[in-house]
C-alpha cells in the first residue's frame, strides 16, 4: 500500500480515524482500478477463446456459487431454520465472493469447466462418449475384479460429473481434500458471523463434513486410483481418443508430475508447448504425441525436431516453468 | 475404503509424524529413506500427506512417489485420521528400477569418476558397506584435522565427523541418496560436496571411497592436495596395461560391443524396446571402456622411456582433411559443419603421420562433442617461419584461463562426466606433439569458442 495516508505515524491524532477509513477504502478502490486494465485486455486480446469464453466464465461462476450455496444451506439447516433455503440464499453470495478470491479454487472450477467442454467437443468430433470411453469399457470388462469394481464406480461418478457440469454444479464431496479444507476455512471465517451459537454449530457441521469426506471414492480419487493401478499400462491412457478426457488428463498429470488441473490447462490452445512436453515427459513416443495433437488441436503442426527431446529433458523443462497461478 | 483395493501394507502414524507400526513393505521403504520403525516418518511424499490429513482431519487418498535408492516406488495410499493418529493403507505398490540409462551411466563412469575425484578431492577415506570409516587417506592441510579425527574414530559412520545441513535422518542412508550432498566441517567456513563411489568390482557391498570435493572446484588450485594423487594407475603397474593387458582386453570388449549391437539392432529376432535399450547401454559402456583401454595403452607407450615418433615428411593439410572425413558422420549427426583446408592446399611438416592424425582426431572429436549443434568447426593451417600450425576452432562455450591452464592435465575432465571421455586425450595429444618437436596449445576467451593449435616443425 503506497497510499501516503497509510504512512502517517500512529499516535494521538484527531483526524487519524477518518483518514484511515478513507485510506482503506481508497486502497481497495485502487486495487480494483489497477486490475480493470489487465482483465479487460486479457478478455479482449486472448487468442484462446475457449479458455475464457462467456460460457466457461459463466460455468466457473455457477460452480463456485453452487459450492457456496451448499455450505450456506447446510449451515442454515443445521441451525434449524424453517426457511433454511431462503436464509441460505442470503448468506451464500458473501461466501461465494470469498471462494472466488481463492486462486486454487478458481483454477479447479476452471479446469473442470474446460474438461467438460473438451469432452463435449470430442464427443461431437470423434464420437467419443463423455462418460464411457473405450478404455473405461475395457477396464470394466477387466478379469481383475478389483479393477472392474473401481472402473464401475468411476462410470457412475463420471455420469454424475457430466450431469453436474451441465447444471453448473460442483458437489463438495467431489473436491480434492485440499480445496475442501480451504472451503471449510472460508465457511469458518465468513459463514458464522459474530454469533457464538452460530459459530458452535458451524464448528460441529465442519467436523461432520470433514469426517464424512473420503477422497478415495470421489471421481478424482477413482480416476487416480485406476491410472495408478494400470502401472506401466497407463501409457494406454495417454491416447485421448481411447481413454476419454477424464482418464487422459489424469494420466498426463501423473505421468508428467503435474497437478491434474495444470494438466487440464495444458490441453488448451494457448498451452501447446506444455502439452507436448507433458506428453513426452509421461513417456509417450513422438508419433503418439503427434496423434494426440491431431485429436486435440487438428489445426496445429508440431515444430520440427521436437521428437529429439528426451522424456527427462521434457520433465526438467516442465518443472522449470511457472505453471498456472492457481497451483 | 475405495472399491477394489488390495492392501499391500498398513501402517499407523501418530499426530507428531512418528510412524509407530508398519508392515514390511512400508517399513522397508522407511528404512531405505533413513528412518526407523517406530520413528519419524522419513518418506518425504508420505510425510507431506500424513501432515495434511492430520491437519485437515480428513481422509485423503493419493498416489505418492518415493525412491529407495535403487528403485522408484509409487503406490496408492489412503490415510484415515482418527482421534489419536492416522491409519495408512497402501495398495497398487509399484517398484520400477531407476531409469536404466542412468544406471548404465553410473556403472560405466564409476571407476572413471573415482579417478577424477581422486584428483580433485581434498580428503579421501575408505568406508565399509555400512558407511563406517575404515581408513582416512590423504587430505589437504585444511582438512588434516578431520582426517585425524576420522582415523581416531574408526568404525563410526562418516557422517558423525561432518555436518550435513538440512539432513536430519540417521545413518545409514542409501548411498545414492547421500551421494553428492553438501557437507560442512566444524570450525571451517567452506563447504564440500561428499561423493561416494562404490569400490570398483564389488559394488556397494564392498564398501565405498568417500571423497570430499570443494564445492567451487574451479576456484581451487589443483595442487592443494598431495602430489602423488595424480597417479591413478598405481606405480607398480606402469607399462603393464599397454604392453600386456591392452591387446588381451581389446578382443573381449570388441566381442561385447558386437554382441550388444546385434541385440540392439534385433538382428537375431524381435525384442521388446526396453531390452534393445539395455543392449544399447551395454554397447555404449563397452565402447567407453575400449576407449579408456586405448587411451591408457597410449599413455603407457608415450610415457615409456625412449619413446620417439618417426620423423617423416608429411602434409598436415591432408591429415586435417582425412580427420574431418573420418569424423564426418559424427559431425553430420550433430549438425556441425566442419571447414577444412581446400583440396589443393598443402602444408609440409616433419612428424609421424599416424600420430599427427591421432592428435587431429582428438581435437576435432572434442570440438564435435562440446560445440553446440548447428555451429561450425574450422580447421585451418598456417606457416610461422620454419614451423607450421594447424588450428581447430569451434564456436562452443570456450575455456576460461583457469580451464586452459588445466585442460592438458592427466585425467582432467573440467567437471564433465558421463559423456564417454577419459580425460586422457589432450594430455596424450600434447605429449605426442612435444615428442615430435612441436607443441599443442589452447587459446580463445570464454564465449568465443576454444582454439587448439598443433604446432610442428616445418618440412
Amino acid at each position: 500500500m503506497n497510499n501516503p495516508a497509510f504512512s502517517l505515524p500512529e499516535g494521538p491524532n484527531d483526524t487519524w480515524g477518518v483518514e484511515s477509513l478513507f485510506g482503506e477504502e481508497l486502497a481497495a478502490a485502487d486495487l480494483t482500478q489497477a486490475n480493470v486494465g489487465p482483465i479487460l485486455r486479457h478478455l479482449l486480446g486472448n487468442e484462446d477463446h475457449a479458455l475464457f469464453s462467456d460460457r466457461i466464465v459463466a460455468q466457473v461462476r455457477a460452480q463456485i456459487e453452487d459450492l457456496a450455496h451448499q455450505l450456506a444451506l447446510s449451515l442454515e439447516q443445521a441451525m434449524g431454520h424453517k426457511d433454511a433455503r431462503k436464509q441460505a440464499d442470503e448468506t451464500a453470495p458473501q461466501l461465494a465472493a470469498a471462494l472466488i478470491a481463492s486462486p486454487p479454487m478458481l483454477a479447479h472450477a476452471h479446469a473442470l469447466a474446460l474438461e467438460a467442454q473438451l469432452a463435449e467437443r470430442l464427443g461431437a468430433r470423434l464420437s467419443l462418449d463423455a462418460v464411457l470411453s473405450p478404455l473405461l469399457q475395457a477396464l470394466i470388462a477387466s478379469p481383475d475384479p478389483n479393477t472392474a469394481a473401481t472402473a464401475m464406480a468411476l462410470l457412475a461418478a463420471q455420469a454424475r460429473f457430466v450431469q453436474a457440469q451441465r447444471r453448473g454444479e460442483l458437489p463438495l464431496a467431489e473436491l480434492p481434500g485440499d480445496l475442501l479444507h480451504a472451503a471449510l476455512l472460508t465457511l469458518r471465517e465468513h459463514g458464522a458471523g459474530d454469533d457464538p451459537a452460530r459459530e458452535r454449530i458451524a464448528a460441529v457441521l465442519e467436523a461432520a463434513i470433514r469426517s464424512n469426506f473420503d477422497e478415495a471414492v470421489n471421481r478424482l480419487g477413482l480416476l487416480h486410483r485406476l491410472i495408478a493401478g494400470m502401472g506401466g499400462g497407463a501409457i494406454a491412457a495417454l491416447d485421448v481418443g481411447h481413454a476419454g478426457v477424464a482418464l487422459f488428463v489424469t494420466a498426463l498429470g501423473l505421468g508428467a508430475g503435474l497437478d491434474r488441473d495444470a494438466a487440464m490447462f495444458a490441453t488448451s490452445e494457448a498451452q501447446l508447448p506444455r502439452l507436448a512436453l507433458a506428453l513426452l515427459a509421461s513417456g509417450a513416443k513422438p508419433a503418439a504425441v503427434e496423434q494426440q495433437f491431431f485429436a486435440l488441436h487438428p489445426e496445429v503442426t508440431l515444430p520440427e525436431g521436437f521428437e529429439t527431446l528426451s522424456a527427462d529433458r521434457a520433465a526438467a523443462l516442465l518443472a522449470g516453468s511457472g505453471g498456472y497461478a492457481g497451483n | 475404503m475405495a472399491p477394489g483395493a488390495v492392501i499391500v501394507a498398513r501402517g499407523r502414524c501418530d499426530g507428531s509424524d512418528v510412524l509407530a507400526v508398519a508392515d514390511e513393505a512400508l517399513a522397508a521403504l522407511q528404512r531405505a529413506c533413513g528412518g526407523a520403525v517406530p520413528g519419524q516418518l522419513a518418506i518425504p511424499a508420505l510425510l507431506e500427506l500424513t501432515r495434511k490429513a492430520w491437519h485437515y482431519r480428513m481422509k485423503l487418498a493419493r498416489v505418492f512417489q518415493a525412491q529407495d535408492g535403487e528403485n522408484a516406488v509409487s503406490a496408492w495410499v489412503e490415510i484415515t485420521p482418527d482421534d489419536d493418529g492416522l491409519a495408512l493403507a497402501l495398495s497398487n505398490w509399484r517398484v520400477t528400477p531407476l531409469t536404466p540409462t542412468v544406471t548404465a551411466e553410473f556403472a560405466a563412469s564409476d571407476a572413471d569418476e573415482g579417478a577424477m575425484l581422486a584428483q580433485v578431492a581434498e580428503l579421501h577415506a575408505r568406508l565399509d558397506a555400512r558407511q563406517a570409516v575404515l581408513a582416512a587417506g590423504r587430505s589437504s592441510t585444511l582438512l588434516e584435522p578431520l582426517a585425524v579425527a576420522m582415523r581416531d574414530g574408526f568404525g563410526h559412520p562418516w557422517t558423525d565427523f561432518v555436518t550435513l545441513p538440512g539432513i536430519s535422518h540417521r545413518q545409514p542412508m542409501h548411498w545414492r541418496l547421500i551421494d553428492g550432498v553438501e557437507v560442512t566441517v566444524e570450525g571451517l567456513s567452506a563447504r564440500w560436496q561428499a561423493r561416494l563411489v562404490p569400490v570398483p568390482g564389488d559394488g556397494a557391498a564392498g564398501g565405498f571411497d568417500l571423497y570430499l570435493v570443494p564445492v567451487a572446484i574451479d576456484t581451487v588450485p589443483l595442487g592443494d592436495a598431495d602430489g602423488s594423487l595424480g597417479a591413478a594407475v598405481p606405480e607398480g603397474l606402469d607399462g603393464v596395461l599397454g604392453r600386456d593387458l591392452a591387446p588381451a582386453l581389446r578382443q573381449p570388449i570388441n566381442r561385447i560391443i558386437a554382441n550388444a549391437e546385434t541385440i540392439r539392432t534385433r538382428m537375431a529376432g524381435p525384442l521388446a524396446d526396453e531390452y534393445a535399450d539395455y543392449a544399447a547401454d551395454i554397447a555404449e559402456a563397452a565402447r567407453h571402456l575400449l576407449g579408456l583401454v586405448e587411451d591408457l595403452a597410449d599413455l603407457d607407450a608415450i610415457e615409456a622411456p625412449g619413446f620417439a615418433p618417426i620423423a617423416d615428411a608429411i602434409d598436415v593439410a591432408d591429415a586435417a582433411r582425412r580427420a574431418a572425413g573420418i569424423l564426418g558422420v559424427r559431425a553430420s549427426e550433430r549438425g556441425i559443419a566442419v571447414e577444412v583446408p581446400g583440396e589443393g592446399e598443402t602444408m609440409p611438416v616433419v612428424g609421424e603421420w599416424r600420430r599427427v592424425l591421432q592428435v587431429l582426431l582428438n581435437l576435432l572429436g572434442n570440438a564435435l562433442r562440446y560445440a553446440p549443434e548447428g555451429s561450425t568447426v574450422r580447421v585451418t593451417v598456417a606457416a610461422h617461419g620454419n614451423r607450421a600450425a594447424v588450428t581447430v576452432a569451434d564456436e562452443g562455450a570456450g575455456l576460461s584461463p583457469q580451464q586452459q591452464a588445466k585442460v592438458f592435465d592427466k585425467f582432467e575432465r573440467l567437471g564433465r562426466s558421463g559423456d564417454g571421455g577419459s580425460g586422457l586425450g589432450l594430455y596424450i595429444s600434447r605429449r605426442l606433439a612435444r615428442a615430435m618437436g612441436g607443441d599443442l596449445t589452447v587459446d580463445g576467451a570464454p564465449g568465443e569458442g576454444a582454439r587448439f593449435t598443433l604446432e610442428l616443425p616445418g618440412g
